[in-house]
């Protein structure tokens, strides 16, 4: 009985340590972002991304001209005072549209992102923590995934589910949730063995507890990284699709959409290629930027490891 | 070694079988009847049954799944075209080439351009020349192929009128087929140029920090020795590994490239039979670059293990 105690109070003294950790891992979240702040290129990645976010929530107020407003007698127009960027084939303003096309660019990334992060993480905890035969189904299925090149695979799926915007989130995310998943399982298999988590199971916590508070938190600064390169990467594939016509429909402002009018009308106007180039690239350094600077801030001898999807 | 070699080609069976499984179901996920959507609102029922007939749509799922693998596998059988009615299986032989031949020039030229970049930089490390290659590969490698064809398209073919603007050069003339790629496989290139230069001078520097090249130094071997004689064996290393990688990505990231300079490769082909609803086409495509992807993955894999033997503890 005696003996009993003095272990709970072991245990409990461990566990007080661990909280204590916890508290110190919020006092690092702001910490990691003062270095990053320290960081020329996280400074510059940080800067790109608030301006797509203004662009993206306050288009309606930033847009000088309504992007859907066409002036047939005015398209093509090279850049000048009254249309800082020009006109496209209908006219419309490319400024406005550049502007706008920020959100669709934002809406399929986030959501595209945030869908492959929780399946993924979930997944890859439950194979992870499990283990036995659900661990071998859930990595044969991130192994099928992955055996196809990604971008054959998002243009099929889109191609047969039909364009739109929420089925291509869902096929952005199926497409990149095994990466997550084996992130989050890798992880889960190296915390599952550590001393508190032995503890906490023996004051008889349960496995959705120790899965949420001890696991999770623990998983969560790679898959923070991964999910900064993964904003690129969807950014980039809402583009492409866009640009191959099997993405967001004609008349919506997207960069992707940009660039397919520009390649159509390479011969009349360079204005559209150059800009909506300029949008896509800009938004993808921004957000490998502030990965890369993340990664050096919470793993520093870690390399750019992943990054071309193409 | 030769333990994880088995172990890394056992577990392709299962794979290779799911991305069967996968390709085979595509059909099943269009929306509707698979055989009427197909072929549009104007299809008589007469026509539409035909097909379903032909597609094995009107026997259960694990019958035709069966037959479909018994044929790829006995007779590389892919079925044939819902319109043109060509053998899928020669359609994308006739493909293949353009798109192999794409990919591993646009792979050489990022190897010889970023090692250059890279081993430059790191020997120049702190100076102006670093911070300029360094700053261009992290632009580099945010820039989408399709982007950076439409930019190339647009500076050399259009203003400068230097290269040609689409296809794939006249058959059987060498140096017009070679005119036709330089385009395509620049801008499959670019952002593999950026990632390999970053990739050596990171591995560079780690490299000539680390304790045998202090040795080295301290027996009087000039810097310049060091550097491609010691340094540059082990920071090639990540290269071979990313060569395996790169070549598979390559595959699929030329579909775009394909569509915007019009060549007749696979990513085209697979990109027509999209547009053409020509699912059957789609299937062989898709299972075709899978195919050359897991291959070029694990010769990746196993490369990588077989230069660097540590890989296997992990």
């Amino acid at each position: 009985m005696v003996d009993n105690k003095k272990g709970n109070k072991y245990l409990l003294q461990i566990l007080n340590s661990f909280k204590k950790k916890r508290y110190k891992q919020l006092k690092n979240i702001v910490r990691i972002f003062s270095i990053i702040l320290k960081d020329r290129k996280g400074i510059l990645g940080i800067t790109i991304i608030v301006i797509i976010f203004c662009c993206a929530i306050f288009s309606p107020w930033i847009a000088p001209y309504d992007p859907y407003e066409q002036d047939i007698a005015n398209r093509f127009a090279a850049p000048s005072l009254k249309h800082l960027l020009g006109t496209d084939n209908l006219g419309r303003d490319i400024l406005s549209r550049i502007i706008y096309g920020a959100r669709i660019a934002m809406t399929v990334s986030i959501g595209g992102v945030s869908i492959a992060v929780v399946v993924g993480v979930v997944l890859g905890c439950a194979a992870g923590y499990i283990g036995g035969v659900i661990d071998n189904v859930i990595l044969w299925i991130a192994d099928v995934i992955r055996a196809f090149p990604q971008i054959i695979l998002i243009l099929v799926l889109v191609a047969v589910l039909g364009p739109s915007i929420p089925n291509m989130i869902m096929v952005l995310a199926f497409t990149s949730m095994p990466q997550y998943a084996r992130v989050a399982r890798a992880e889960t298999l190296s915390v599952k063995e550590e001393e508190y988590i032995f503890a906490v199971k023996s004051l008889g916590a349960r496995t959705k507890r120790i899965l949420l508070k001890h696991i999770i938190p623990n998983i969560l600064p790679p898959v923070i990284i991964l999910a900064g390169m993964d904003m690129a990467g969807m950014i980039m594939w809402e583009a492409g699709l866009s640009f191959l016509g099997l993405g967001v429909r004609p008349p919506t402002a997207s960069w992707g959409i940009m660039l397919r009018n520009g390649y159509r009308y390479i011969r009349l106007s360079p204005w559209m290629i150059i800009w909506s180039s300029i949008a896509i690239s800009m938004a993808m350094l921004g957000y490998s930027l502030f990965a890369e600077s993340l990664r050096i801030t919470l793993n520093p001898k870690e390399s750019m490891e992943k990054q071309v999807g193409v | 070694m030769l333990q994880y070699f088995v172990k890394r080609l056992a577990w392709l069976i299962p794979t290779l079988l799911g991305v069967l499984f996968f390709t085979f179901s595509l059909i099943y996920f269009l929306p509707g009847d698979p055989a009427s959507t197909m072929l549009g609102p104007r299809a008589t029922p007469e026509i539409i049954k035909a097909l379903q007939a032909r597609l094995g749509l009107d026997k259960p799922v694990w019958v035709s799944f069966g037959k479909y693998v018994w044929g790829i596998i006995t007779k590389g059988d892919l079925g044939e075209s819902v319109w043109s009615h060509q053998p899928i299986y020669s359609l994308l032989l006739q493909a293949l080439p353009y798109t192999i031949i794409l990919a591993a020039s646009s792979m050489v030229i990022a190897i010889i351009i970023g090692m250059i970049l890279g081993i430059l930089a790191s020997a120049h490390e702190g100076s102006v020349l670093d911070s300029i290659i360094t700053g261009f590969s992290l632009i580099a490698t945010s820039i989408p192929n399709f982007v950076a064809a439409c930019l190339l398209l647009l500076f050399f073919s259009v203003f400068l009128k230097l290269f040609p603007v689409i296809g794939a050069g006249e058959k059987g003339n060498i140096l017009s087929q070679l005119h036709h790629l330089i385009l395509p496989s620049f801008s499959l290139a670019i952002s593999w140029i950026g990632y390999i230069a970053y990739l050596i001078r990171s591995t560079m520097l780690e490299v000539l920090d680390s304790d045998y090249i202090m040795t080295a130094k301290s027996f009087g071997i000039p810097m310049r020795c060091i550097a491609y004689k010691y340094a540059l064996k082990n920071a090639i290393k990540p290269v071979v590994a990313v060569i395996g990688l790169g070549l598979g990505t390559l595959l699929g990231g030329a579909v775009f490239v394909e569509v915007i300079f019009n060549r007749p490769g696979l990513g085209k082909t697979i990109a027509d039979a999209v547009f053409a609803r020509d699912i059957p086409v789609v299937q062989g495509g898709v299972l075709l670059t899978a195919f050359l992807y897991v291959l070029s993955n694990l010769v990746a894999d196993l490369s990588y293990a077989y230069f660097d033997p540590r890989i296997q503890y992990k």
